[in-house]
C-alpha cells in the first residue's frame, strides 16, 4: 500500500472522517503494524501542539464606519415610487412639448397661413381669409372635420357665398390644401381669424396637461427630496 | 438577535447588524490572518480588509457555514497581503534585534494572565509552531490552520479554500506530516505537553 495513502487515511482516521468499517480496518491493521502506528501517534501529535496553539485577542475592533463602506442611508420604498414618478411625470412632459412642436411644425408645413396660432394671424387674416374658405371648399377632406369642429365651420361664411374675385386666388392655394394630410388641421386652419382665439387647439397636449405634470414633477421631486433628507438624519 | 438575523439585516445593509458579527468573529478572523501571515500588522490589515470585503459581498452568501464563508474572505485577503509581499519584501516576519537576530520571546506574544514560566513556554510553543507553519506552502498553511487552529470540519475547510474534500484530506494530512517532522527540530524548546506526548509513544 501507498506510504501517502495511508497518512492520509491515518489523518482522517484521527479527525473522525472514515466510515465506520474503515475505521475498523485501519484499527486492525494499527494493531499489527508499528510503523502505522507510530505515523498516527506523530500525526496526533502535530495536531496537539497545533490546538494549544494560544489564541490571541484581535489587537483592536474591526467593526466598520458608514465611511469605510461608503455607506448610503436605508430608504423606504415610498422613495422609489416617488423617484419613478418624478422620472415618469418628466418624461411625460418632455413627450407632450415634443409632440405639440411636432403637430405645430407638420400644420406650418402643410401650407396652413400664418393664422390660428395665438394672435400671429391677426395681421394677415384679410388676404389669407378668403383664400382659407376657398380651400375648405375644394379640399374634400375639410367636410369631414371631425364634429367637435363642425361649429367653427358652421360660424364661417358658408362656402357657396365666396365671390368669383376670391375664388381665383383660392386656386392658387387649392394644390397645398389639397396635400394636407390631416383633414382636422386644415378644418382648424380655415375657422376665420376673429374665430381663432376660440377654437386655436393645434396641439396635441393641451397646456393644462403640461401644468399638471408640471406640478406632478414638482411635488413628488420634493417628497423625494425630503424621504431622502429625513432617512438621512435618522441615519446619522 | 441571533446569527442568521444579523446576516438578513446586514444582507439589507444594515452596518450594524454586521458589526455585531465583526465583534463575534474578529478575534478568530485575526488569528486566522496571522497563522497564515506570520505577522501582526499584516494580519490586521488582512483582518479588516477581510470585514470590508465580506460586507460588500454579504448579498452572495446564500446559507450554510458562516463562518467558512468569512474564512473564505480572510484566506483571500491573506493570499493578496502574501502576494502584495512577494512583490515588495519589506518588513521582518519577526521583530529583530540590533544586530539582526530574531527576538524569542517578543513582546508583542505576552499576555498578561500568564506567570512568567508560563509565558516563557507559550512563547517558546508559539513561536516554534509560526516558524513550522511558514515553511509551509500557503495553501497547506491555510487549511491547517484552519482545520487544526481553528478547528473546523473538513466540509467548512473545504468551503472555505474552494476545493475538493479530497485535495483538503490530501493537503491537511501532508501539512501535519511536516509540521511533526519540523518541530522535532524544536523538542529542546518545545513545553512540557509537547513532551509529555512524545513520553506517551515510547
Amino acid at each position: 500500500m501507498n506510504k501517502f495513502q495511508d497518512i492520509e487515511l491515518l489523518s482522517s482516521y484521527l479527525d473522525g472522517q472514515l466510515s465506520p468499517s474503515d475505521s475498523a480496518r485501519l484499527e486492525l491493521r494499527l494493531k499489527s503494524d508499528p510503523e502505522l502506528a507510530s505515523a498516527l501517534d506523530d500525526l496526533r501529535a502535530a495536531r496537539g501542539i497545533l490546538r494549544k496553539l494560544p489564541m490571541r485577542k484581535a489587537p483592536r475592533n474591526f467593526v466598520l464606519s458608514r465611511k469605510m463602506v461608503g455607506a448610503k442611508p436605508p430608504l423606504p420604498r415610498t422613495y422609489s415610487f416617488f423617484r419613478f414618478s418624478t422620472a415618469l411625470a418628466t418624461a411625460l412632459l418632455v413627450f407632450t412639448f415634443a409632440i405639440n412642436s411636432l403637430s405645430r411644425s407638420a400644420s406650418f408645413s402643410a401650407g396652413a397661413p400664418a393664422f390660428g396660432y395665438g394672435g400671429g394671424g391677426a395681421g394677415s387674416s384679410d388676404v389669407a381669409a378668403p383664400q382659407a374658405f376657398a380651400a375648405a371648399t375644394q379640399a374634400p377632406a375639410a367636410t369631414e372635420a371631425p364634429a367637435a369642429q363642425a361649429p367653427a365651420l358652421e360660424l364661417s361664411a358658408s362656402p357657396t357665398e365666396i365671390s368669383p374675385s376670391s375664388a381665383d386666388s383660392a386656386r392658387g392655394i387649392e394644390t397645398a390644401a389639397a396635400e394636407s394630410a390631416n383633414p382636422k388641421e386644415s378644418a382648424t386652419n380655415s375657422v376665420p381669424p376673429g374665430q381663432a382665439a376660440a377654437h386655436n387647439e393645434p396641439f396635441v397636449f393641451s397646456s393644462m396637461w403640461q401644468i399638471v405634470l408640471v406640478i406632478v414633477i414638482l411635488l413628488s421631486a420634493s417628497i423625494t427630496f425630503f424621504i431622502s433628507q429625513s432617512a438621512k438624519r435618522k441615519w446619522r | 438577535m441571533d446569527e442568521y438575523s444579523l446576516i438578513q439585516s446586514a444582507q439589507r445593509g444594515d452596518l450594524d447588524s454586521f458589526n455585531s458579527l465583526i465583534l463575534h468573529y474578529q478575534d478568530m478572523v485575526f488569528n486566522t490572518a496571522l497563522r497564515i501571515l506570520s505577522d501582526d500588522d499584516l494580519a490586521a490589515d488582512a483582518t479588516q480588509e477581510a470585514f470590508l470585503s465580506a460586507f460588500r459581498s454579504i448579498t452572495s452568501y446564500r446559507g450554510g457555514s458562516f463562518k467558512a464563508w468569512l474564512m473564505r474572505t480572510v484566506t483571500n485577503a491573506c493570499y493578496d497581503e502574501l502576494r502584495r509581499q512577494k512583490r515588495k519584501p519589506t518588513t521582518p516576519l519577526e521583530p529583530e534585534m540590533d544586530d539582526g537576530d530574531e527576538i524569542d520571546s517578543p513582546r508583542w506574544l505576552a499576555d498578561p494572565n500568564m506567570t512568567p514560566s508560563q509565558q516563557a513556554e507559550a512563547d517558546e510553543l508559539e513561536h516554534a509552531i509560526q516558524h513550522c507553519l511558514e515553511t509551509l506552502p500557503t495553501e497547506f498553511r491555510s487549511v491547517v490552520v484552519l482545520a487544526d487552529i481553528q478547528g473546523m470540519d473538513y466540509s467548512e475547510v473545504a468551503m472555505a479554500s474552494r476545493v475538493p474534500l479530497g485535495t483538503i484530506k490530501s493537503r491537511l494530512a501532508r501539512a501535519r506530516l511536516r509540521l511533526r517532522e519540523c518541530l522535532r527540530g524544536f523538542e529542546e524548546l518545545l513545553p512540557s505537553a509537547f513532551r509529555l506526548e512524545e513520553e506517551s509513544r515510547a
